[in-house]
């Protein structure tokens, strides 16, 4: 009965929510609070897939239920962000019948990492995919170790795990699990040293002994072997090769695969939501074809026009590998650019730690750009960053001031490629200030 | 002048957090100076001497790995004990702080002895702590730093050489008492992780005064150090 009321009232909440212009968690969190338990309530006629990750997760939850949909099923997915209890059960009590049934093909949900001990209590995914582990967002998450616990916490014996095997902290995960590994092969962007400051297992995580790469494809994922335990990258289940970064071309299993993001995240993400998908009952032929027509979100990547010069918009979390791959993406585009680093505080905590500057590899950008300009209400501490990075006084400029920031950039050439490294949403006021 | 060694303890392993930058804000501003300086480095399985070095620095490790540390660790207390009593310069950054108290409990529960140096001994809580430091620094009562605290320990016991007095944010326990860190002889200890010493311009003049003596000057520029710092400490509202 309360069950009922829960989806009841959740969903005459989402409904208002929807004329007043508000979407919000609001729905999820009044339906938990009348019926606690209301995730373990819902009947699901289809498979749960769930999806976690310090980093790709929005977007392989984006690929897999893009494929699914593309192969005729019919999906529930959760909206970016809405990744904790109450938005999870937002996302199903607007899709299930008023019976509490999820009619669905498949559910496809994106699952924040710390959360996972929660929502899984209640529901159990048939299939949970673990994009990597990384060191992120050191005031919500504290370190890797934490996370994986709380992720192996949550996994029941049933769930058929994939897994990142190029990945020697997640690839661990609940070793009794079923599970399949997805990764990489060595590319021609393939480094044989690190070239990053963030290397998350410099050491075996098993047995704490130096740890060998044969390559790595960034921070510390990569073909991994430990010489003490024989910890290493086990034999891939869905093995990415050939890519071909600049025509978006690649290989699964033999089988040719498309991205039309052509970054090194996004081929890897694409290799997991192709995994998770065959898992799910694609054949892989079906599964890669799916793949192929996604396309990013726009809320993470965007272009425009500033002033008659090109803008780009790259938007990252707390997290260092994240703005890693866009300095990446940023240095492989071969037209002239200056970068604009614009970081605040953490949202909703407004802690003013910038611990997680240090971890990102700005070094990369000396010589490379013309200029940069530090931005944001912690611009000072980006300018000490690059200080102590090397960079000489004349290679940035500390723009306190968002008034000031356009006759700053209006006085360097090329395309204006914005690193925003804050919490989504509060990039609105670089763009207003650069317009 | 004579090379400046610096021995950077278990960086493989205690490595979170661009806390290693410390070390580099050290060896930029020596390089300024013209002081030449080399960074040794020690990790797991390999021995160390504490006297060989002018500075040591350890820095914020994850629970494993410092449980994984501490064992290799213990077998140098004495020589380290011997060390910090003869003044010689170390900072420890974090988690590593725990491997010079009394004992530590580990991620699984064991009770992990430390070197014995400090009082103090480590609870593990298993819950993320975090939070911004406002604090005055015990060797400067003019001097007011920021930090940052990322814990899933904390310490019990009662600090009699603490290195800050906290105006805002947590101390070294869960009640705090106002009190943070350990000032003992040139042992400088903190709960407050990452790059410390690039936030906080007069705790690494501080650092290098001991390091180079009193005599030597601090001829380099940190305006916008100093700014950065002046800017973030606004942010707060300090009674």
């Amino acid at each position: 009965m309360r069950f009922l009321l829960a989806v009841l009232v959740g969903r005459l909440i989402r409904f208002a929510g929807r004329f007043s212009g508000r979407a919000t968690n609001l729905p999820g969190q009044v339906a938990l609070r009348i019926c606690p338990d209301f995730l373990g309530r819902l009947r699901f006629d289809g498979k749960i897939i769930a999806v976690t990750g310090s980093n790709g997760k929005t977007t392989t939850t984006n690929i897999i239920a893009h494929t699914l949909r593309q192969a005729g099923y019919t999906v529930a997915i959760n909206e970016e962000g809405s990744n904790l209890t109450a938005g999870v059960a937002t996302t199903l009590l607007s899709r299930c019948t008023l019976g509490g049934r999820m009619p669905q093909d498949f559910v496809v949900l994106e699952v924040d990492e710390r959360y996972s001990p929660l929502i899984f209590r209640e529901m159990t995914p048939d299939i949970f995919v673990v994009t990597n582990l990384f060191r992120d967002q050191v005031v919500r998450n504290g370190n890797p170790d934490i996370v994986f616990e709380k992720i192996e916490s949550a996994i029941a014996p049933s769930v058929l795990l994939v897994l990142n095997g190029d990945d020697p902290i997640s690839q661990r995960l609940a070793p009794r699990n079923p599970r399949v590994y997805f990764g990489m092969e060595r590319t021609d962007r393939s480094f044989d040293r690190s070239q990053f400051l963030t290397h998350d297992c410099k050491v075996c995580p098993k047995c704490f002994h130096r740890l060998g790469y044969r390559f790595y494809h960034y921070n510390h994922i990569g073909g991994f072997h430990c010489d003490f335990c024989g910890y290493q990258t086990p034999p891939l289940d869905f093995a990415a090769d050939h890519v071909d970064f600049a025509a978006g071309r690649f290989q699964i299993n033999g089988m040719p695969a498309r991205v039309t993001y052509r970054t090194i995240f996004h081929f890897m993400n694409t290799t997991a939501a192709v995994a998770a998908c065959v898992q799910a009952g694609l054949s892989l032929e079906r599964a890669i074809a799916g793949a192929a027509t996604f396309s990013v979100s726009r809320v993470r990547y965007d272009e425009m026009d500033l002033c008659g010069r090109k803008g780009v918009l790259m938007l990252t979390k707390q997290n260092s590998a994240s703005l890693d791959q866009s300095i990446s993406f940023a240095l492989e585009q071969p037209e002239e650019k200056i970068v604009v680093l614009y970081v605040n505080n953490v949202l909703y905590t407004e802690n003013k730690d910038i611990s997680w500057l240090y971890d990102v590899t700005f070094e990369r950008l000396r010589g490379r750009v013309n200029s940069i300009v530090c931005s944001g209400n912690r611009a000072c501490d980006i300018g000490v960053r690059l200080r102590l990075g090397g960079f000489a006084p004349e290679e940035y400029q500390v723009v306190e001031d968002l008034g000031r920031i356009k006759d700053a950039v209006g006085q360097t050439g090329g395309a204006v490629y914005i690193l925003a490294a804050s919490a989504f949403g509060d990039e609105d006021g670089i763009l207003e200030a650069l317009k | 002048m004579k090379e400046i060694v610096i021995l950077h303890l278990y960086g493989d392993t205690l490595d979170l957090y661009g806390d290693f930058f410390n070390v580099t804000c050290i060896t930029s501003r020596l390089d300024q100076l013209g002081i030449p300086c080399r960074v040794i480095a020690a990790n797991l399985g390999e021995p160390f001497d504490p006297m060989a070095a002018d500075l040591i620095y350890l820095g914020h490790g994850k629970a494993r790995n410092l449980a994984a540390v501490a064992g290799h660790f213990l077998p140098f207390g004495g020589r380290m004990r011997e060390a910090v009593e003869a003044d010689k310069l170390v900072l420890c950054t974090g988690s590593s702080r725990l491997l010079f108290g009394q004992s530590f409990q580990t991620f699984d529960g064991r009770e992990q002895p430390g070197i014995g140096l400090f009082d103090y001994t480590a609870i593990e809580t298993g819950q993320v702590f975090t939070g911004d430091v406002v604090a005055k620094a015990a060797f400067d009562p003019d001097l007011t730093t920021y930090g940052f605290i990322n814990r899933t320990a904390h310490l019990v016991g009662k600090n009699t050489h603490p290195l800050f007095r906290v105006i805002q944010g947590p101390g070294d326990g869960e009640a705090p008492d106002g009190l943070e860190g350990t000032f003992y002889h040139n042992f400088f200890g903190t709960w407050q992780m990452g790059p410390l010493l690039a936030r906080n311009p007069g705790f690494l003049q501080e650092i290098l005064r001991r390091l180079l003596g009193p005599e030597v000057p601090l001829n380099y520029d940190d305006a916008l150090e100093q700014k950065a710092l002046r800017l973030t400490l606004g942010e707060f509202k300090l009674s």
